[in-house]
């Protein structure tokens, strides 16, 4: 026996709902949804929909921002509550009403954003709510060891003792991962997992869901990349705009079918690349080295996109965060249109003419619980302004217009940029950027979690600031993006510049080769 | 690309909401004026209102610069301390023959001066917000305490020590004295752009600061407005009481935060206004005068303030929840 079936055994005797589940024949309906249904005030997230997922499959769901897949998942995790309709779970009708019912019935979920304790360490998130005790006392070592064993036996090679907060997000997702794979877990649903891993990453996760199915796991996956969902997935069912609009075994479906599902219309190209012609060096970086990166030289020219590909934690955002005077760069020289500059902190970046839309929306994108358009706003409140005064209307004018022109799925500029969807999140902090303008724009991870019809957009927005005379470094960990897009690729490894490529200048294996560093 | 936001009638979901919690909280400040007009004879006669509206105001005008700090998700415990102490200062300062206008200035530069450590202490220092404000309680009380030797310093301007007992239009002077700080506070918080800093910072400073916020700065101003705001109340108190001592004032920090609790501040940071910890004022002070007016023991006092305090932001907190 494994580790990982040893303490889903634990489980298993604590609770005899979990054993319900199990004796549900692969094949046969484990989970019915009738007409279920959710509103959020006036916005129906979810319209009344039935859907059935049978015991054992890997059951994907797709559909554009806001189309109502969270909403999905923590209807049936107990996270929200529903505001019609049936669930069935092994052909008798449940509440699903808290977290802990779907938890002691087996349905757990890695949610799209990671929510586990960022000052715990590994091993405390893995055990939380469930800790290893003797007369009371928590059993910290044997825990870690526990933990470590688990991590191990799952091939993620995660430390058990460290801190949560100090890992990637990518890293952070796995243990979630590895949290839910360990409690006995009947039914399990991926939240987009893979938007911020890596492929190495994402194969170690692949082949954790794959195991998972085999010892009998419905697994339900999330994902806004469909050569995950055709890779993995038995039947897929779209969502558009909260309606269920299908379910497709995924042998008798294609990928033009499932967008066109989705979006209600198809699109014939994604990678949006236009010829624009390469003008004088904006900013060239000599030597920069800082915390996370070493001795990194690049030229980013206007009308090109820079691309830095690289594993999680190779240093890339480090890198943008350095440039952008975010953190001391402690040797180095950065030249602006020719001119040496010294940038030593945000708005000496943000004068020059440097816009940064930082990687982690939740830590360092948005100010969740304040409206969308202060958001939005909030990089040219002194342009807005007369004197001390903002101007309202100017205010108003500058969020809705990013509100429009990114098809930001919300009813008013003042609703908190917590309630909208994780794709329309990253859109705000990418309008964000858009209303100030700048020379040079670092994106890093700009299209997490970002439906493929605003990726598109997105895209195409790029192609519309290069042709302005911009240039830009786009920062990704998804490999045909930055394939396709870049101008110029560069690999990161270990805070190191490993490698540097035109335009489809090496293969895919080449790049990845360099990144892994084999 | 198909446009797909749809505008629908919640347009305006949270104004309206705020809207409904600002009447809520008159419609209780009313609410108490009719009760105690009824079973109090004392209540309505202008004595007594224009002693409420006196005591209030001192409280208000603390509450409004607490806020602004609690916006940035921090805390101000120092401004009871400074009220004290700006009395001692005016006190003394006057004794010393220095000019009453040149007076005032000065103990208003002196709260600058407290607002502006804090500002380092919490920046520069890394210190908890609570820590530093805590700390300088204590010391202020202290310093003021050394100045006067433990005693009091008596002011004998006549023109000063009237002014907290006049009226004009029929209003107290001291009344006028919130407007005169409120009006700006309001355009400063909810009109220009360093109020939508004080929010992104309590919000997510790392984001504000990415955004190119001087958060920094941001914070400075936040203690030093609240600090100036305290020094401001000390000349006050000064007037009304007509002395200087250190240990006036004594546990205002309090009734300040409450006010801004009670006026849908959120500890949290990142929620309030400037209307609100007004009325939480008046609301405070009318519980406290009508307390007074019942007989009611003053250790009630305290207990009834604290059940208000949890009963409002509970059903604050239902609010919330019900919008999510
Ligand atoms: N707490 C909330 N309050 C109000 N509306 C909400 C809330 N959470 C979600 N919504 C709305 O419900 C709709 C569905 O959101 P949901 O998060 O399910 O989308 P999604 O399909 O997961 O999108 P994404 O691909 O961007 O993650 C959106 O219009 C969103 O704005
Ligand atoms: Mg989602």
């Amino acid at each position: 026996m494994t580790r990982l079936e040893d303490i889903a055994h634990r489980h298993d005797e604590a609770s005899a709902l979990l054993t319900e589940g199990s004796r549900v024949p692969a094949g046969a309906p484990i989970l019915e949804l009738k007409g279920l249904q959710k509103n959020y005030g006036y916005v129906q997230a979810l319209k009344p929909a039935t859907i059935t997922f049978l015991a054992g499959e890997i059951h994907a769901i797709v559909g554009e921002n806001g189309a109502g897949k969270s909403t999905l998942i923590k209807l049936l995790t107990g996270v929200i509550t529903r505001t019609a309709g049936e669930v069935l779970w092994c052909g008798h009708p449940v509440a699903l009403s808290t977290p802990n019912e779907a938890i002691a019935r087996g349905i757990n979920a890695v949610h799209q954003e990671v929510v586990l304790c960022p000052h715990l360490s590994v091993a405390a998130n893995l055990f939380l709510g469930d800790e290893v005790e003797r007369h009371g006392l928590m059993r910290k070592r044997q825990m870690e060891k526990m933990a470590q064993s688990v991590l191990d036996d799952l091939g993620f090679y995660l430390p058990a003792a460290a801190e949560l907060g100090s890992l990637t997000i990518g890293q952070q997702q796995l243990v979630a991962t590895a949290r839910a794979a360990m409690r006995g877990t009947q039914f399990l649903i991926f939240d987009e997992p893979t938007a911020y891993l890596t492929r190495q990453e994402s194969a170690q996760l692949f082949k954790l869901i794959r195991r998972l199915q085999s010892e009998g796991v419905t697994i339900v996956y999330i994902s806004h990349r469909m050569e995950e969902v055709f890779e993995l997935a038995d039947r897929v069912s779209v969502l558009r705009d909260g309606t269920h609009v299908g379910t497709r075994a995924i042998g008798e479906t294609n990928e033009n079918e499932l967008i066109a599902l989705m979006i209600n219309r198809s699109i014939e190209q994604i990678y949006h690349k236009e010829d624009i012609a390469i003008g004088a060096p904006i900013l060239e970086a000599r030597g920069l080295t800082g915390p996370g990166f070493e001795d990194i030289s690049l030229t980013v020219r206007a009308g090109e996109i820079v691309g830095l590909y690289g594993l999680i934690g190779a240093g890339r955002s480090e890198f943008a965060l350095g440039l952008y005077g975010r953190q001391p760069l402690s040797a180095g020289e950065v030249h602006w249109m020719g001119r040496k500059v010294k940038i030593r902190n945000e708005r000496d970046a943000m004068e020059l003419g440097i816009a940064l839309a930082p990687e982690s929306r939740r830590d360092q994108g948005l100010c969740l619980n304040l409206p969308i358009g202060l958001n939005i706003n909030l990089p040219v409140f002194g342009r807005l302004s007369r004197g001390p005064v903002i101007g309202r209307a100017e205010e108003a004018a500058n969020a809705d217009r990013q509100i429009r022109d990114l098809a930001i799925k919300t009813p008013s500029r003042r609703v908190p940029a917590s309630s909208m969807s994780g794709g329309n999140q990253q859109k705000i902090v990418i309008g964000k950027w858009l209303s100030h303008g700048a020379k040079l724009f670092i994106f890093d991870e700009p299209t997490v979690g970002v439906d493929v019809g605003t990726k598109a957009e997105i895209y195409r927005l790029f192609a519309k600031l290069l042709k302005e005379g911009a240039g830009i470094i786009l920062i990704s960990s998804y490999l045909p993006e930055v394939y396709e897009l870049a101008d110029r690729l560069h690999v990161f490894r270990g805070g190191r510049l490993v490698g540097s490529h035109d335009f489809h200048a090496a293969t895919h294996e080449d790049v990845l080769g360099e990144a892994i560093g084999v | 690309m198909t446009i797909t936001t749809t505008e629908s009638p919640a347009a305006a979901p949270r104004r309206g909401m705020n809207i409904l919690f600002s009447l809520t909280l008159i419609g209780l400040l009313l609410a108490l004026w009719i009760a105690l007009g009824i079973v109090t004879v004392s209540f309505w006669t202008p004595l007594n209102i224009s002693n409420l509206l006196r005591q209030g105001a001192m409280t208000a005008i603390l509450a409004v610069g607490q806020t602004f700090v609690i916006i940035t998700a921090g805390i101000d415990l120092s401004v009871g301390a400074i009220v004290g102490f700006s009395t001692v200062i005016l006190a003394w300062l006057l004794q010393a023959g220095v000019p009453l206008w040149i007076a005032i200035v000065i103990t208003l530069l002196m709260g600058v001066a407290i607002g502006a450590f804090h500002g380092f202490g919490i920046v520069r220092m890394g210190l908890p917000p609570f820590i530093i404000t805590l700390a300088t309680l204590t010391s202020l009380r202290g310093v003021g305490l050394l100045i006067t030797n433990g005693s009091t310093i008596s002011i004998n301007n006549e023109g000063f020590t009237n002014f907290a007992r006049a009226d004009f239009l029929g209003i107290p002077s001291l009344f006028w004295m919130v407007i005169l700080v409120a009006v700006p506070a309001y355009v400063f918080l909810h009109l220009s752009r360093w109020g939508r800093y004080l929010f992104a910072v309590g919000s997510n400073s790392e984001a504000a600061r990415l955004s190119g916020v001087n958060v920094n700065r941001t914070i400075y101003m936040a203690y030093i407005l609240s600090a100036t705001c305290a020094a401001f109340v000390g000349v006050l108190l000064a007037s009304r009481i007509g002395i200087g001592n250190a240990t006036q004032a004594e546990g205002w920090e309090l009734q300040a935060i409450a006010s801004s609790v009670i006026g849908g501040t959120s500890l949290f940071g990142a929620v309030g206004s400037v209307h609100g910890p007004l009325i939480g004022a008046f609301i405070l002070a009318t519980i406290n005068n009508g307390a007074n007016l019942l007989n009611v023991n003053s250790f009630w006092q305290r207990i009834i303030t604290g059940l208000l305090i949890i009963v409002i932001v509970y059903f604050d907190q239902l609010r919330r929840r019900g919008s999510r």
